[in-house]
This record gives structure tokens, C-alpha cells and sequence, in this order.
């Protein structure tokens, strides 16, 4: 089975004063293409921890000992694991600093494309002095300016008929593929997205959808800037000899200038009225839904193949909240990413997730489709979890005493034994490991076997 | 009653942003009727910025009203009377009754008397708590500022408090940064009932919380309700929440209560376009059929909509809801120029006229009724054009005239719609 993103056995530890902090004990994660993972569980149970580390984006005090990122094959923190394991003595944070620095610029390349992230507080995680399209193209620039610019020549070099046959197809009905066999055959790759965006956006009338799509057609396109655009490929980044200050302006300023026209596009798959309008916009000049909205199209704009959001609905009201799942559920099935979603409420992980994973103590003690997670919980905390949360139905809800442990002197054993009702002798000596005791179902407690 | 509040109004007035220096004012809380009784769990829900943590504090007098009444501790004979006086205009009675319970005619002595029988638990334990303070003199403050009892007895009745609410006596001479956010909770609870008040405002309890905290929070509350029969009034955005404390529920919606009756009756069969499309909302497996997703976000509250202010957003909103001619200016114009430009010549111009017609220039009315008709149910604004007239070369679009709803007696609770004002009974 080939998996998407592919965990292994990783353990992070945070260097303090007070002493080791080991936030990640042994996580192991499978997530399949177009997959929703669901993270649960209490706060500083290392929820956030594990996504950060996952994208591998650690604080100069942290040492990940132990494990592997691998996201199609590819191993993402070995410097990281290297470096810990070669000074796990004595951790030296200047160097662990240089580190992260080195790892910063090799995953560049990787963080926005292959895998983005989503972060809490939609409040803060947009910059309030750049316009919300200079924010979206600004990602689409860095990753994909071949892409930007081939949109931009096959705008120059598509004519009007070829436009109106496009709209002819699409009226009678033609489907994506079709559009993309015409253009293909015409050699205008980079036109069909717009005009298949334009015919699908729901908000317009079809005369005005017809009236954009034949003013598609671009006349002002001169010998120089054709020359620059057609030097943009992606591997090169914006090509050796425009890195030179000053020149590099030019094709930047191109770029930026398609950026947001796919802005336009990407907002309007994401439901925000006034597309048009809102890329000219500043963050503050929108609610907190829509910010929201914004960060989700940042983050799918170069079509990743693994989106971690982090508690993408904490921060707003219940109606926008059921707006925005309304949306991921849209996003599952036309992107065809997988997604983890992080989140300590289990009843937003219940509406759009396929799996849920419960972690407690910097370990994953729980795996298992929604439904089961539900219906037959395994592991006493989840159980606990569960009838903790009030519902409507609910007459009686249970707290689960004590606290979570402090992990710089993590109890013996499985980290849940001085919480757990059923706990035995062996609990207290050595940790549970995450087993399957039913198809899919995973669970790390002795009350269902080693 | 323990608490009743009577057109409680509070205005907030925003700095310099009008051009002639009248300053503009934000419409907090717009006249809410709510009352507790002894021994009842009122909850107040709504979303962000709907004005509840604002009433909260005015029931408290933390908050000067710019209009409206607070009666406290009055018992129902009296309050029947007062709502009976000004039903029927009889004002200086009622001033007479407002000048024995209303909080905020009370000064001085009696102020301070008064805020022995009430108090507030916030929703942040981690800023609500002075760091400098230990949890012995946190909890002390209270009953000694109000002269409850005098410092000897207020130590004992510490170490008691302190049992109270699950915590070890040894927590007395700790500082609140030595404490977990459910044990600052627990020192915040034991310093709102100190001085064992009638009435306690609890403004979000449990959302700074971890479940299992909050689950253990929710339940401490409802067991010092059964044992000293505190009245209280629970403010959340958590409708689950709500519905596992309170007996009665207000729902809020841009400064308003839109719906507000006993907890089964809300919950379990909401009656008002809001309080269904909320608690739809609320995720979760157990209730997954027919989910309604409001399009848009709560209304700014310096300008709110006329009429029923949740007419925008409303699914089922029809022609008198309180539709203006802005906002059927905006749809029309979507229409004329965007989703049927070729159906009108470039020169048609849509402009409002006067409060209650618009004009399209240049436009051929039949053309315009059709259209109309066809977008009715996709565009509720267009509901309210009552009919289309023949105008020089365009035409005249006659808007019909809004109405604010009350609030209207159905099925055992009282609603503010106007889908239920032919039912009305009077109360």
C-alpha cells in the first residue's frame, strides 16, 4: 500500500530549564490519498506538536531522536534525527539552530507544494499590510511560476474563435476532459483552467459567464515580456540572470499580475462572494469566516499532496464553523488531497473526517474509522473523551479526573494509568503499543491484549 | 424574580467616524426582556458579538444602560403589576416600583448591600485572577469588601469555600500561576459564591477549558445550584452546553433575543428561522439530517438591518421581513448588469428614487416583471417589490412597507418573527 504521508516512530523532546520535555513519544501515522485524518485529544497532548514536526518546522530547543517524515518516499527531517542522535549528550542550541536553518532551505521548495499548513487563528495568520491577492499569488509565484506565466502567453496567443468554440463545447455540454483534449491540440495549455473556471462559478449569469470568457483574449503582450515569460520555468525559480536586483522586477511584476487573476479563481471555488473584489482587499477589511476561507485557498493553491490544519475552526462562531466544514467536505472530493485536521472538539472531527486518531501523552493510543471511534471505543480515554463532551441527549456528563501528565516526568508505563479505572500492574511497567485488534482498529492498552 | 430586566438598551458610542461629528453608536444590546428566577438556570446563546457578555454586565450594573430598567430581587405579584402599569401607560406607578428595585437607582449603601446578593465569574481564570494575590486572599476579597463577615470568620469560610469546590485546603497560600486552568476555574467559582449571592453570572464558564475540565466545571455549578439555590445566568456560544445546565434559554441575535423559552421546548423544536439554522449547526453525529448553513456573517451592529435584523441571512424570509431599497438596489443591479446584461441596453441605470420605490432607466417593465418573478425564490429581496409601473422610458419598482416584529407568544415560548404574529396570543 502506498501511503501519502508515512510516520514512523517519531520522538521530539524539548530542551528547558526545568529539564527534557518529551512531547513525542513513538507516533506512528498512515494517511492514504484524499484521506481526512482526524487528530483528538486534550490540550498538550502533542496534537500540534506532531503537525508542526510532521512539516518539520521545530524550535531551535527541540531534538527529534527518533523516527521518519516520509512523504512520497522522501524522508523530510534526517538532518534533524541526525544531528540529535550524534549529540544526544550534550544538545548545543546554537547548533541545532544552524540546523533548522539548513533544513528551512531545503524544505522551502516542499513547504506550500507537496505539503501546507493551516493554522489556528485566522485572525492573525494573514499579514495585515499585504493585499489578500498579493498573499495568494505570492505562494503561486514562488512554486509555480511556469504555470503563471504559460496562462499568461496562452491568453496572448488564444483568438477569438477558438474561444467561441471552447464556449460552443462547453454548451453542449462537454466535460473538463474534452476542453483539455481542444486546447491540447491547439497548444494553448493554461487557458482551459480559466475558462472552465469562469463557466463553473455558480454567482454569474451565463451572459456575463460568455462575456468573460471571450474577453479572455489578450492583445497587449510585447516581444520583451514574451521573451521573459517564456524563460520562467519552475526548477530554475524565476531563471539565473533575473535574480539580478532590479531586473528581476519585471517578470516578478508580470507574474504577480497573473497571481491574481488565479486568485480570483481559487476564492471562487472556496464560495467567497465577489471574488473580483476581494483579492483588492485587506485581511481586516474581511470577517473571520472569510479570512478563514483566504488561508484554505493559500494553502491549496499549488494543489499539495497533504494539507495539516490546525484547528481551522476553533476561532469562530458555530454558523461559520458549519460553513467552513461544509466546505472541506466540497474540497475532499474536488482536490484530491489528503488532509489532517487537528482539532480537540471530537464532534468537528465527526463531521468530515474518515479516521480519527486519539493521542494522549505524545502517543497515538487510539486509530479507527469515525464510526467505530464512536460506536465502540476501545481505549478507556477515548471512552472518557467521549462521554465527557456535553450533547442534547445527554443528562449526565463525566470530567475525567486528574490532569495530563507533565511530560518532563512522564509516568511509567502506559501514560494514562494514573487516569485510568482499569488499571492494572503491567500498565504501570511497561507501555501498551498501538496494535489492531479489529480490521482497522488500532488501540494501545492491555485491556485488549499486548 | 430574582433578576427581571425591562427594554434593556445599551448603546456604545464609536470616536470620530461620521463627517459632521455625531458619533456613531454601536447597538450592543437593543431592548431584551429577560428575567431569573431563584434557583433557575437562565442560559443566554448566541454567536460572537451579539451583545451577551454586554447584557451580562448590565444585569450586574458593571454597565451604566442607555435605557431600560433592572428590577432585582422582586417578587412576581410586583413584577406583574409594573409590566401591567406600563402596558397601559400608568408611568408613574411604575417609577414608583422602579424606585425600589431598579439597581440602578440604588446608591450608595444600599449599592453596596446589593452587590453582596450578586456576582460574575468570567471566562478567562487565567487574566480574571490578580497574579499578586494568593487564592486565600483571592477568595477573601469579596466577603470582607462587602462587610459579609469580619477577617476572622472570613478565613474559616475560605477553607470551607476551598472544600467546597474540590479543592485541598493546603491551595489557600498558593498564586494563581502554581494553579491548572481548571483549578484557577475552581478558585474563580469559589470567590463568585463567597458571599453566597442570589444571583451569579457565569459569562462563558467552560470555553477556555479542556473538555474534560469543563465536564467537571459544568457539573461543580450544578451541584452549588442544587445546594444554595443560586440563580444563574449562563452565557455561551456553546449550545450543548446550554442545554445540559439551563432550564430556560435565550437565544441572541445582534443585540436582540430572538427566541426565549423553557430549554425543551428550544432545543429539542426551535421555532425561529435563527435558532433552527444554529442549532443545526452545532456538529456532531447525532443530528445530521436536514442541516441549514447560513450564507454570511452576523450584521454590523453601528448600521444593523431595518426591520427583523436577521432578515438577510433568514431562509425563510418573505416581503415584509424589512427590506429596504439598498438592499434590492444591490440585487437588482447584479441582475441588470450582471446576470442578464443582455436582456437590458448598456445605458439602463438603477437609482432609489424615494424610501420606497427604485427606477430603472431605459428598461422595459414586462421584461423587468419576468425576471422578477423568475429570481424570486433565489433573491428574497425581490419579495418585498410589491408591483412594477410604466416610468418615462423605464420603470418603477414600488416596494412594500416592513415591519418590525415583537415578541410573539408561540407554542410555550415567546419568538420574534413574523412567520408567527397571526398566532399570537396575547400574554
Amino acid at each position: 500500500m502506498e501511503y501519502t504521508l508515512n510516520v514512523l516512530n517519531i520522538k521530539e523532546q524539548f530542551y528547558t530549564r526545568r529539564g527534557i520535555y518529551k512531547a513525542l513519544n513513538g507516533v506512528d501515522l498512515q494517511l492514504k490519498k484524499g484521506e481526512i485524518l482526524g487528530l483528538a485529544g486534550e490540550s498538550g497532548c502533542g496534537k500540534t506538536t506532531l503537525g508542526l514536526a510532521i512539516i518539520g518546522l521545530v524550535p531551535r530547543n527541540a531534538a527529534i531522536i527518533e523516527g521518519e517524515v516520509l512523504i512520497n518516499g522522501r524522508d523530510l527531517i534526517a538532518p534533524l534525527r541526525e544531528y540529535a542522535s550524534r549529540n544526544s549528550k550534550k544538545f548545543n542550541f546554537r547548533k541545532s539552530e544552524n540546523i533548522i536553518k539548513k533544513l528551512n532551505q531545503q524544505l522551502a521548495s516542499i513547504r506550500g507544494s507537496m505539503i501546507s499548513m493551516v493554522f489556528q487563528d485566522p485572525m492573525t495568520s494573514l499579514n495585515p499590510v499585504l493585499r489578500i491577492g498579493f498573499q495568494i499569488s505570492e505562494t503561486l509565484v514562488t512554486h509555480q511560476p511556469e504555470m503563471l506565466a504559460k496562462r499568461k502567453l496562452a491568453r496572448s496567443r488564444v483568438t477569438d474563435i477558438d474561444l467561441r468554440d471552447m464556449l460552443e463545447l462547453l454548451k453542449n455540454g462537454a466535460d473538463e476532459k474534452a476542453i483539455r483534449v481542444f486546447t491540447e491540440s491547439k497548444g494553448l495549455q493554461g487557458i482551459e483552467e480559466q475558462v472552465l473556471n469562469i463557466w463553473s462559478r455558480s454567482d454569474l449569469g451565463e451572459a456575463k459567464k460568455e462575456k468573460m470568457i471571450v474577453s479572455l483574449r489578450s492583445t497587449k503582450l510585447g516581444s520583451f515580456e514574451r521573451a521573459i515569460l517564456n524563460g520562467v520555468k519552475d526548477r530554475r525559480g524565476m531563471g539565473g540572470w533575473m535574480k539580478i536586483p532590479g531586473l528581476s522586477r519585471l517578470p516578478k511584476s508580470i507574474l504577480f499580475k497573473e497571481g491574481y487573476r488565479k486568485a480570483v479563481e481559487l476564492i471562487s471555488t472556496l464560495e467567497v462572494p465577489n471574488p473580483e473584489e476581494v483579492v483588492k482587499m485587506y485581511p481586516h477589511e474581511l470577517s473571520g469566516g472569510m479570512r478563514q476561507r483566504i488561508i484554505i485557498a493559500i494553502a491549496l493553491a499549488n494543489n499539495p499532496e497533504l494539507v495539516i490544519m490546525d484547528e481551522p475552526t476553533s476561532a469562530l462562531d458555530v454558523t461559520v464553523q458549519a460553513q467552513i466544514l461544509e466546505l472541506m467536505r466540497h474540497l475532499k472530493q474536488r482536490f484530491n488531497t489528503s488532509f489532517i485536521l487537528i482539532s480537540h472538539d471530537l464532534s468537528v472531527l465527526s463531521e468530515v473526517c474518515d479516521r480519527i486518531a486519539i493521542m494522549y501523552g505524545g502517543r497515538i493510543v487510539e486509530v479507527a474509522e469515525t464510526d467505530m471511534i464512536f460506536k465502540k471505543p476501545l481505549h478507556p480515554y477515548t471512552t472518557m473523551l467521549i462521554s465527557a463532551v456535553p450533547t442534547f441527549q445527554t443528562t449526565e456528563i463525566k470530567g475525567i479526573s486528574g490532569a495530563v501528565p507533565d511530560m518532563r516526568d512522564p509516568p511509567d508505563g502506559c501514560m494514562f494509568n494514573p487516569r485510568c479505572p482499569y488499571v492494572m500492574e503491567k500498565c504501570k511497567i511497561v507501555n501498551p503499543h498501538l496494535g489492531e485488534v479489529e480490521q482497522d482498529h488500532s488501540v494501545a492498552c492491555y485491556l485488549y491484549g499486548d | 424574580m430574582i433578576i427581571a430586566a425591562r427594554k434593556l438598551v445599551k448603546h456604545f458610542e464609536i470616536k470620530g467616524n461620521s463627517v459632521f461629528g455625531k458619533p456613531l453608536r454601536l447597538k450592543a444590546v437593543d431592548g431584551v426582556d429577560i428575567q431569573v428566577k431563584e434557583g433557575e438556570i437562565v442560559g443566554v446563546v448566541g454567536e460572537s458579538g451579539s451583545g451577551k457578555s454586554t447584557l451580562g454586565r448590565l444585569l450586574l450594573r458593571l454597565l451604566e444602560p442607555t435605557d431600560g430598567v433592572v428590577l432585582f430581587n422582586i417578587s412576581d405579584d410586583v413584577l406583574a403589576k409594573y409590566d401591567f402599569y406600563i402596558e397601559n401607560g400608568e408611568l408613574d406607578r411604575a417609577a414608583a416600583i422602579e424606585k425600589d428595585y431598579s439597581i440602578f437607582l440604588k446608591k450608595g449603601k444600599k449599592l453596596r448591600e446589593m452587590r453582596k446578593d450578586m456576582n460574575i465569574i468570567f471566562q478567562d481564570p487565567y487574566s480574571s485572577l490578580d497574579p499578586r494575590l494568593n487564592v486565600l486572599d483571592v477568595i477573601k476579597e469579596p466577603i470582607q469588601a462587602t462587610g459579609y463577615m469580619d477577617s476572622d470568620a472570613a478565613f474559616d469560610r475560605c477553607m470551607q469555600l476551598l472544600d467546597e469546590v474540590g479543592l485541598p485546603k493546603d491551595f489557600a497560600y498558593r498564586y494563581p500561576h502554581e494553579l491548572s486552568g481548571g483549578q484557577k476555574q475552581r478558585v474563580a467559582i469559589a470567590r463568585g459564591i463567597a458571599t453566597l449571592p442570589k444571583f451569579i453570572v457565569l459569562d462563558e464558564p467552560s470555553s477556555a477549558l479542556d473538555v474534560s475540565v469543563q465536564a467537571q466545571i459544568l457539573t461543580l455549578l450544578r451541584g452549588i445550584r442544587e445546594k444554595y439555590n443560586i440563580g444563574m445566568l449562563i452565557i455561551t456560544h456553546n449550545i450543548a452546553v446550554i442545554s445540559y445546565m439551563s432550564d430556560q434559554v435565550n437565544v441572541m441575535y445582534a443585540g436582540k433575543i430572538v427566541e426565549s423559552g423553557p430549554k425543551r421546548d428550544i432545543i429539542l423544536n426551535p421555532v425561529h428561522p435563527y435558532t433552527i439554522a444554529l442549532i443545526s449547526a452545532v456538529p456532531g453525529k447525532m443530528i445530521k439530517s436536514n442541516r441549514i448553513i447560513l450564507k454570511g456573517d452576523t450584521p454590523n451592529l453601528v448600521d444593523p438591518p431595518s426591520g427583523c435584523v436577521f432578515h438577510p441571512r433568514c431562509p425563510m424570509a418573505f416581503d415584509i421581513c424589512g427590506w429596504t431599497t439598498d438592499e434590492i438596489m444591490v440585487d437588482m443591479i447584479f441582475l441588470v448588469y450582471d446576470k442578464y446584461a443582455d436582456k437590458f441596453s448598456d445605458e439602463t441605470v438603477v437609482s432609489i428614487s424615494t424610501n420606497n420605490s427604485l427606477i430603472v432607466s431605459k428598461a422595459d417593465e414586462k421584461k423587468l416583471v419576468e425576471i422578477i418573478n423568475l429570481e424570486k425564490g433565489r433573491m428574497k429581496s425581490l419579495m418585498a417589490i410589491d408591483r412594477v409601473e410604466k416610468y418615462e422610458n423605464g420603470a418603477e419598482l414600488k416596494i412594500k412597507q416592513y415591519q418590525v416584529p415583537k415578541m410573539y407568544k408561540h407554542d410555550g415560548r415567546l419568538v420574534s418573527c413574523l412567520l408567527y404574529a397571526a398566532g399570537d396570543q396575547k400574554p
